[in-house]
């Protein structure tokens, strides 16, 4: 790192006083734009005899990977959570492969592999994805408080500060050097806690981001009804998750059934017409009557889920991670994964802009390491699943047309393996065509035969 | 990417397709769940009862059906139990009980879950046409009535066994045609403006650059603005397509100076 810091110094003062014309007058001693020093190239000030302090405000999996980054990277990292252990959260519950490799979740944590996802359509025509899966490929189901308690206590045991609260409110600094004040209510008595760098990781109704004032973002609502099946309809859904497209269940989303530990999963989600989303699990518990018939409703739930990301996703010295951010894809929902990942790149980023704690940081070392380093890896995997939810989810006709071009097994492949892995699939150009062909041919049909 | 770029090359009907704008669910219910559990009888059944009146509202949004339906009995038992779950959201422990009457689209062509090919013949041969027009009136009746999925009787027709020539004969040729005529008649009249007007003959306007962008432009409106409603869609399909990039660029804007730089 010295050596890469010496050759980098010549490029770096520059680029610094350039952006931030209004700020640290104290760092220009350090701005020697052609000295081959084996120091830092960081024109932040060192801090004095203490490391740097991070409070990393909720305890999901975006919190816990933050707090574990930042832990392991030596900085004071302080995790605010203000449920207990087992307070489950609504959630679909399905993680990728790749974060069970890149977050090393154990297996026992998993409770169902999920093999095969039938895709109905509002015809009811069905579709099995799956059948390009490997033997050691699969959908894990997981407990949403299993996992965030596995990833709490491991960011626990590599030296986070556990603290259990609710955070009221955060107190913004004067300067550039004074502490961010995090204020928290733990056993009914009130706490304050200076620190100098905050992560908000406190997921669709952020409080970190009111009170810097990201800006708001558009939410889907997903309702779920946790349902205990009978012995030989739970056989069923062993191995098997279900979607269901149409108007009746959801005018912009998907319904779904998904096998959970011991029970079903049966829910829906819009954006648009929140107000009779009663009615769509109607439709869709009308849908799987047969399935679900004779068992029970143990639970319901309901959650937002952000649609986009909020307008301002750092400021100051506080960054926005998982759902606060936003990081939810379009047409899957899915979130966890992102949540997780945004935390840890997050904590990468503020140990490497503070040099190990060392160093205090500003808004440009988190915009540069962190936003800028995700907007780059993510936004065009975003942007594509917006696009082919505004494509296929519109209406009724375009959702046929989905589910016929997913009968096609080199979408399966790529679908799955983008899924999984989290990586543009690798893919024959030849049959990329033919898949845009038939996309485009299934959609003037569909729309042909719907529209009539 | 490859997707994107052939989304915009023109099919036929390109329009509807990104028709994003919410479409109300066909089943429009009053928004007061609670107001007991006979408001839940209809929302599904409404269509197949004939004016039963039991709810105007579900029962005027929707259309009028063909009369190859089954007639219903509304699901008193059923609703009963899973409409307290609604009402109150609260967790408690419903039963889920079986239902007996399904509501099934029923046609003596709908076989199996799909076509009977065998009964569309005509001189011999398949009547695609019909085919169509059969599969059309199916999915028009399950807007309104959603079927439920069923393991045992599971829906097979997909629309891929109908040939590449009947959708042409059907669809694409007669737009083929409406099209053409309309961009040969603005080609006529054009070519003829431009020879009155600059004495310039149709051979050497084809020369011409400007006369060459001229005629690009009539093509491309010319399959693009078929309806008068489709200017304002391509409008809103453009904010539609920057809109989510926005969303993620938004964070990288310039801040108002004053705003916490810390």
């Amino acid at each position: 790192m010295a050596t890469a810091s010496s050759t980098l110094a010549v490029f770096f003062p520059t680029k610094t006083t350039i952006t931030r014309p209004h700020s640290h007058s104290h760092s220009h001693s350090h701005c020697h734009p052609l000295t081959i020093k084996a120091s830092s190239n960081s024109t932040n000030p060192p801090l004095p005899g203490r490391k740097l302090r991070a409070a990393v405000i909720g305890g999901g999996p975006a919190g816990s990977s933050a707090a574990e980054a930042l832990a392991s990277g030596g900085i004071e990292t302080f995790l605010f959570e203000r449920n207990p252990p087992t307070t489950a959260k609504p959630c679909g519950g399905a993680i990728p492969l790749c974060m069970l490799e890149e977050f090393n979740i154990p297996s026992h944590l998993i409770d169902r592999h999920v093999t095969r996802m039938r895709i109905f359509s509002p015809s009811n025509l069905s579709v099995d994805f799956g059948k390009t899966l490997r033997p050691n490929e699969f959908i894990a189901m997981l407990r949403r408080e299993a996992l965030d308690s596995f990833l709490r206590s491991r960011a626990e045991s590599l030296g986070a500060k556990l603290v259990s609260g609710l955070v009221t409110n955060l107190e913004l600094p004067e300067s550039s050097t004074s502490p961010y004040v995090v204020h928290y209510t733990s056993d009914n008595s009130r706490h304050s806690l200076p620190v100098d760098v905050v992560v908000g990781a406190d997921g669709a109704n952020s409080r970190v981001a009111r009170s810097i004032h990201a800006g708001t973002y558009a939410c889907a609502i997903a309702f779920q009804e946790r349902i205990k099946l009978p012995d030989h309809k739970m056989e069923y859904y062993n191995d098997l998750a279900e979607m269901y497209v149409g108007n009746d269940v959801s005018p912009d989303f998907y319904a779904w059934v998904f096998p959970k530990c011991d029970h079903v999963a049966v829910g829906t989600g819009t954006v648009c017409a929140k107000q009779n989303i009663k009615l769509f699990q109607k439709g869709i518990r009308e849908r799987v009557k047969h399935k679900i018939s004779g068992g029970k409703v143990i639970k319901v739930e309901a959650h937002p889920i952000p649609e986009h990301p909020r307008p301002i996703r750092v400021r100051g010295r506080v960054a926005l991670v998982g759902d606060a951010a936003g990081y939810v894809t379009k047409c899957s929902g899915e979130g966890i994964y992102f949540a997780a990942k945004s935390g840890r790149m997050c904590g990468e980023a503020i140990v490497k802009a503070s040099e190990g704690g060392d160093r205090m940081v500003n808004e440009d070392d988190l915009k540069r390491e962190y936003l800028r380093v995700w907007d780059k890896k993510y936004v065009t995997t975003f942007r594509f699943l917006d696009l082919l939810q505004r494509v296929f989810y519109g209406s009724n006709a375009a959702r046929e047309a989905l589910v016929e071009l997913c009968d096609d097994e080199y979408v399966q492949r790529m679908t799955f393996e983008s899924y999984l892995y989290k990586k543009l699939a690798d893919g024959d150009r030849l049959q990329d065509v033919k898949m845009v062909w038939n996309t485009i041919g299934s959609l003037i049909k569909c729309n042909m035969v719907g529209s009539k | 990417m490859s997707i994107s770029l052939a989304l915009f090359s023109p099919p036929t009907q390109p329009l509807s397709l990104f028709s994003s704008s919410p479409s109300k669910p066909l089943l429009t219910l009053k928004p007061h769940l609670s107001l007991g559990p006979s408001k839940f009888l209809t929302t599904t059944k409404a269509s197949a009862e004939n004016g039963a009146g039991t709810s105007p509202s579900a029962a005027t949004a929707l259309e009028i059906q063909p009369d190859q339906k089954v007639a219903e009995t509304p699901q008193q038992v059923v609703q009963k139990g899973e409409s307290s779950v609604g009402a109150n959201g609260s967790a408690g422990a419903v039963e889920i009980e079986e239902d007996n009457v399904l509501s099934q689209f029923m046609d003596p062509k709908w076989v199996g879950g799909t076509w009977d090919l065998s009964q569309f013949q005509k001189d011999g041969k398949t009547d695609w046409d019909a085919v169509i027009d059969a599969e059309a009136r199916r999915r028009k009746w399950l807007e309104g009535n959603p079927e439920t999925s069923s393991n045992d009787a599971p829906i097979v027709f997909d629309t891929s066994i109908i040939p590449w020539w009947a959708w042409m004969k059907r669809f694409h040729l007669p737009e083929a045609e409406l099209l053409n005529g309309r961009a040969a008649m603005i080609g006529f009249f054009m070519a003829y403006l431009v020879d009155s007007l600059t004495g310039v003959g149709l051979v050497d306007q084809m020369g011409n650059f400007f006369c060459k962008t001229l005629l690009f432009i009539a093509v491309v409106g010319v399959l693009l603005i078929r309806k008068n409603e489709d200017l304002e869609n391509l409008k809103k399909l453009l904010d539609e397509t920057t809109f989510y990039d926005k969303q993620w660029q938004a964070t990288w804007q310039d801040e108002k100076p004053g705003s916490s730089k810390n």
